[in-house]
């Protein structure tokens, strides 16, 4: 049983020359084409993730985009929309104080007439009841009263008239 | 019938005939054979699997390609980084091969390859001979033989040190070698001697000899099957305590 436990150098030997060999054969003829493959398949798949992550990532952006475009045109829109508003309010202030302003200068100047035409009568009236109270007065004159007292009353006649007038005209 | 006639005969390779070049006895024996028999084997069932797009091809390769990764991401990686792929070839083929031999050994009429000291202290100098190849590849000689104490140690302990580590190199190699042999070569004893338990039961009378049978031959079969388990957890110790040496001579830090 000692040959149990004591090496036997010959087939040491063979066997280091056997494993050697089996080293070199397998990594020719097994470890080459097997990690070969599982180097492509391990590119394969990091490149079709990343592809994805890509595509993942560039759809993500995309989105983001058309939502915040979206924001935007929302808010364009509304900004727009509250201007119109705006506008119209300022439009229909201004039309309503141009109306106001052209109705209170059509009654200014209707009273203004008014008072213009007044006057005018007042002042035609005037003349024509004095040349009329004249004429009446020149007749009863040449009848009854001497020179001195014609004058005296028509001068009395006429300051009255003019107190009249101012009276009126205030 | 003698037990130890009995296990020397299973157990102890016999040259076929002797063929002397200067020390070495060259002659082959029936160990020899089946080692070699087991090296075409696993040339032809990992190159068949590796090349050929055949079913059963793909089959094969779905179950090796895990191991091969296994190899190549939890146990050379850890350990060599991005020098992986220049050893993984030769621990793929270190794994494959004893896996290969210590399944061989079960095989009826196959010897046990590894159960035979003299293939795993080859295997182990091998080793050795990786971890010193390796050592001066990756750090250059001088700082190897520098490195081969580790950093931090005051210099009166160098060389103290430096003689234990040395003796320690030869030590690791011897354990790999000595805990593959014994590994393998217990479970061949056991089942043997679980079996011989009939015939020494037989020679008492041949009714004890028939009624130990069915107990014997189940405990046998129960070794048997172990010893598939241990097949491959022995070339798993062998090809990652091979790996963690090397890298121990690669990376001294």
């Amino acid at each position: 049983m000692d040959k149990l436990i004591v090496p036997d150098t010959g087939l040491m030997f063979w066997t280091i020359v056997t494993f050697l060999c089996l080293v070199a054969i397998l990594k020719k003829a097994a470890w080459g084409p097997l990690l070969k493959a599982v180097d492509d398949r391990e590119y394969r798949l990091k490149s079709d993730r990343e592809a994805a992550e890509k595509a993942r990532a560039d759809a993500e952006r995309i989105q983001k985009e058309l939502e915040a475009q979206l924001a935007g045109v929302h808010a364009k829109s509304k900004e727009l929309l509250a201007a119109a508003v705006k506008d119209g309010e300022a439009l229909r202030a201004r039309l309503k104080a141009e109306a106001e302003s052209d109705a209170q200068a059509i009654k200014d100047k209707t009273s203004a007439d008014l008072v213009a035409e007044k006057n005018r009568l007042v002042g035609d009236l005037r003349r024509e009841v004095a040349s009329l109270s004249v004429m009446a007065a020149e007749k009863l004159m040449r009848q009854s009263v001497d020179e001195g007292v014609q004058k005296r009353v028509l001068d009395g006649f006429f300051a009255d008239l003019d107190t009249a007038k101012k009276a009126g005209r205030n | 019938m003698n037990f130890e006639s009995v296990l020397s005969h299973h157990l102890i390779d016999r040259k076929l005939f002797t063929f002397m070049v200067g020390p070495l006895d060259l002659g082959l024996s029936p160990l020899i054979i089946t080692m070699w028999v087991a090296a075409v084997i696993a040339t032809a069932v990992l190159s068949f699997a590796a090349r050929s797009q055949s079913a059963p091809a793909r089959l094969t390769r779905g179950m090796i390609e895990p191991v091969a990764l296994f190899v190549r991401d939890d146990i050379l990686e850890p350990i060599f980084g991005h020098h992986a792929h220049y050893y993984l070839p030769y621990f793929l083929t270190l794994f494959f091969f004893l896996l290969t031999c210590n399944l061989l050994g079960l095989v009826p009429y196959a010897k046990g390859v590894t159960a035979n000291i003299a293939v795993t202290a080859s295997m182990a100098l091998c080793t050795f001979f990786l971890i010193q190849f390796a050592g001066i590849k990756e750090q250059g000689l001088g700082s190897y033989l520098i490195h081969i104490v580790p950093g931090g140690v005051p210099w009166w302990l160098w060389p103290l040190l430096f003689v234990i580590e040395f003796f320690g190199m030869f030590a690791k190699c011897i354990s790999l070698c000595i805990r593959l042999f014994a590994n393998m070569l217990a479970g061949h004893i056991v089942s043997l001697s679980f079996l011989f338990l009939i015939f020494i039961f037989a020679q008492m009378s041949k009714v004890l000899g028939f009624g130990v049978s069915p107990a014997a031959i189940g405990l046998a079969l129960f070794i048997y099957v172990m010893d598939v388990l241990v097949s491959f957890l022995q070339a798993y110790i062998f090809t990652f305590l091979t790996a963690l040496f090397v890298g121990g001579a690669v990376h001294p830090h």
